[in-house]
Parts: C-alpha cells; structure tokens; sequence
C-alpha cells in the first residue's frame, strides 16, 4: 500500500486530535446511484436523507433534519436540498481516501417560537478507509436568523476481519460527535456496530448515557 | 464446391465466434462493497458484457463477454475511471467465471 500523502497525513492528523470524530456515510455512494439513509441519533438529532448521483462526483437530493436539544426544550426542523461535490479521491492499492463538501438551502421551523426562516448548511468529510480501519471526520453547519448550529462528527472503526463483496462486513465503531448553538453539552459519545452487505448499511449502537444511536441505508 | 463451403464456414468461424474472452483488471481503491456495486453496475450496462465478478481481496474486477464481442481497453479504462476508481492493468485470458471464482477462493 501506499503511504498516505504528508499532507492529507497531516489533515488527518490534525482532524484526529479534535475532540470530534465522526464516521459518517458518503454523501455520493457511486455513479448512476441513488442513496436513501435514516440516522437516528441518542435523541438530539434525527435526519432522513436521499441523494441521486449522476457521476461518481457530485450528488442532488434532500432530506430532513430534527434537532432536538438536551441542554433546554429548543427544537429545529430544517428541510433542505443539498448538493454534495467530491474535489479529490485518493485510491490507494488497499485503501481509499476521500473529500467531500456540500452545501444547501431549506427551510427551519423554530420550534420555542413557531417561526419558520429561510436557512443554508455547509458541510464537508474527510474520510479514509481500507478494509480493516475506517475514520472520518464530518461537519455540518446550519444557519438562519435565529440559529446558527454546528454539529462535528469523528468515527474510528475497525472490522474484525477483512470482507468481500460477497461477504457480509463487519464493523466496531466509536463515534464522538459535538453540538454548538445550546444543543448538547460536552461531547456525545457512542459505540455502534455496523453491518453492510452488497447495497444495505444498519448500524446500531448506544451512547454513554444510554441512548440509542442507529443509522440505516440503501444504495441502488 | 466442398471446399469452399468449408472455407466459409471456417471464415465465419473464425470472424463471427471468436471467443467469449474474459478480461481482468486489476483496480486500485477497491475498499468496500459499495464500490464493488457501482463498479458491477457500471459494467453491466455495456452490451458486450455477459457476467461481472469483483474481488476487493485480489483487487480484481473480472468481466467475461458474450460470445463474439469484446470491451476495447480504452473504454474498460473509462468506465472504471468514471466510476471513481484507478484500472492499474488489464490482462485478457480464457478463464471461466467458475475457473476464476474457485481460484480466488483458495
């Protein structure tokens, strides 16, 4: 294998040492392909997602996201379009690294005041992969008038033995994830497995307070 | 007459059914099964191709043709390379689909 670029080495390196890490699935699964994903997450987020993607670069779809804070009875429901762009993939022999960003407008309804705002988001994933360690780092930020939220998400995870395309993939993951804007305080941390087999995806797991963390999703 | 009916028959032989060949290519970034899905998918869409086989373990992508038709390699490079993965070589034999899955899973 290839040694990982001194830059993109030094990218993650520096992503690593955050106190947010996040593995997250990709936005643009491959071309001529469409991506459906559900993610629930301990409580404070839940979001639905769907992405068509005509080449392996860029992705147009939507989803919905409810932000639901553990620090006061603040809620957000944003609904959005979204278009993701991949700028640069690394193939290595047994591994493959991957940035993406994306960007999108939608429409939030502010739950404590009834109010409904025009909203954008901005976000990208640094990701690298081979078939026995996995880690990326996302973040995504939503803003409109009366909020602004970032929520930084770190995965690590390790498979237990190297799968095929035949095979069914195994995966132990930690999550970290971080919320700005009053949502959560402190880091939300969880460990998930994840199982994925030709094009459908579950994970499942629970974060230190007991909370379920679970994510499903359909490529075809 | 006799012989040269032989000698067509041997010329459509040999022009019209040439060989179901099976081409395989060895592809860099092949880490998961969603890779393997969109490179299958990919594959299958050209009309020359009869089955589709990818090994993540071999960094293999096989595709054996039908009967008389044949992938140029420059379009074999652009499909893969669409599709968001680097092709490193490709290597044209007569193995079957059988031939190459019990080879890989030894």
């Amino acid at each position: 294998m290839k040694m990982l670029p001194g830059r993109l080495a030094l990218s993650m390196a520096f992503l690593s040492s955050a106190a947010c890490v996040s593995a997250v699935a990709k936005p643009i699964a491959f071309a001529d392909g469409t991506t459906v994903m559900a993610e629930y997450g301990a409580g404070t987020m839940t979001e639905v997602q769907a992405f068509y993607a005509p080449t392996f670069r860029y992705s147009v779809g939507g989803g919905h996201l409810s932000l639901n804070s553990d620090v006061n009875d603040d809620t957000r429901d944003i609904t959005y379009v979204r278009f993701n762009y991949l700028p640069k993939r690394w193939n290595f022999e047994s591994a493959q690294a991957n940035v993406f960003v994306w960007g999108g407008l939608g429409r939030a309804h502010i739950g404590e005041t009834g109010a409904n705002e025009l909203t954008w988001h901005a976000g990208g994933q640094l990701d690298y992969e081979t078939r026995r360690v996995y880690s990326s780092l996302r973040t995504d930020y939503y803003d409109a008038s009366a909020f602004s939220h970032r929520i930084d998400t770190l995965q690590l995870g390790v498979a237990p033995y190297e799968h095929d395309y035949e095979t069914l993939a195994v995966w132990f993951v930690v999550q970290g994830r971080e919320y700005t804007g009053d949502l959560f305080n402190g880091t939300e941390w969880a460990a998930l497995i994840r199982f994925f087999k030709h094009n459908a995806w579950l994970e499942a797991g629970a974060t230190r307070e007991g909370k379920l963390q679970a994510m499903l999703m359909f490529n075809f | 007459m006799r012989i040269s009916s032989l000698l067509l028959s041997f010329t459509l032989l040999a022009t019209g059914v040439a060989h179901a060949g099976t081409i395989e290519m060895t592809v860099n970034g092949l880490v998961c099964g969603f890779c393997a899905q969109g490179i299958e998918k990919t594959l299958r869409k050209n009309p020359a191709t009869q089955e589709v086989l990818v090994s993540l373990e071999n960094r293999l992508v096989a595709v054996v043709t039908k009967e008389g038709a044949d992938i140029a390699d420059a379009d074999l490079r652009k499909a893969l390379t669409d599709a968001g993965y680097d092709v490193k070589a490709i290597e044209r034999t007569q193995h079957s689909m059988d031939e190459l899955r019990s080879r890989l899973n030894k």
